[in-house]
């Protein structure tokens, strides 16, 4: 893996990005979404849930979001 | 999120025609930002038809599930113009949304064609995206719209 120098913390940021399409974005992709999983095990209770507004939406899954947290802290914890 | 998952579901809405167009994470994750995401954001075009488009693609993901048949058209055109589906597995979910406030309605999305590893899908444009994001009080989207502005140069108007 190639080493990149920088003046600036601020230029770090364009080397995360990558041109839509290429096929080195895709590899990102799936291997920050499968880390993400393995590391963190998020589970959402199964169904259809309906909401008047997208904020009403957000703190369902703010709700699901803390108890995942929480899961994988005491997880943790356990290890 | 599962991302085999995530692209087996994109390619069931484009097999059944659903005129739909990936916001958020996912959509960011496309336009070239790998980031970690628990849902997958689509904005629906509101029509009866499509929602049964949707319901018919989700239908061929997930074996069926009889959760499914709870997305209606009703909800979606009416009262409830967010709708969460959780599939069976209950590891990541979809948020599907025909409105969003007064300030976006699906006509209201400039959207592009981009390749999912071999997919064509629909996803916002970078300058719709950060539109959406800019304007939310989540401090993830308000790093995930900074991202972008420095990425691509919008300025506020």
């Amino acid at each position: 893996m190639p080493v990149y120098k920088y003046r600036d913390v601020s230029e770090m940021e364009d080397r995360t990005w990558r041109e839509p399409g290429d096929p080195s974005l895709f590899k990102a992709i799936s291997a920050t979404w499968d880390f993400a999983r393995r590391t963190t095990r998020p589970q959402f209770p199964p169904g259809v849930y309906k909401h008047p507004s997208r904020a009403s939406a957000e703190e369902l899954c703010d709700e699901w979001e803390r108890r995942n947290f929480e899961s994988f802290r005491e997880h943790r914890s356990r290890r | 999120m599962d991302y085999q998952k995530t692209r087996e579901v994109l390619a069931a809405f484009e097999r059944e025609g659903v005129t739909y167009v990936i916001f958020g994470a996912v959509a960011l994750n496309l336009q070239g930002l790998a980031r970690a995401t628990e849902d997958l954001d689509v904005f629906l075009a509101p029509s009866a038809e499509n929602v049964s488009r949707l319901r018919r693609a989700l239908r061929s993901v997930f074996d069926d599930d009889p959760h499914i048949d709870e997305i209606t058209a009703e909800d979606l055109l009416g009262d409830y113009p967010a709708v969460q589906y959780v599939p069976p597995d209950g590891d990541f979910y979809i948020d599907i949304l025909t409105r969003l406030g007064e300030a976006f309605r699906f006509e209201d999305l400039e959207s592009e064609r981009v390749d999912f590893d071999g997919l064509e899908v629909s996803v916002t444009t970078p300058a719709t995206l950060y539109r959406m994001k800019r304007g939310t009080v989540r401090p993830r989207d308000q790093g995930d719209a900074e991202r972008l502005r420095l990425r691509f140069g919008f300025e506020d108007d």
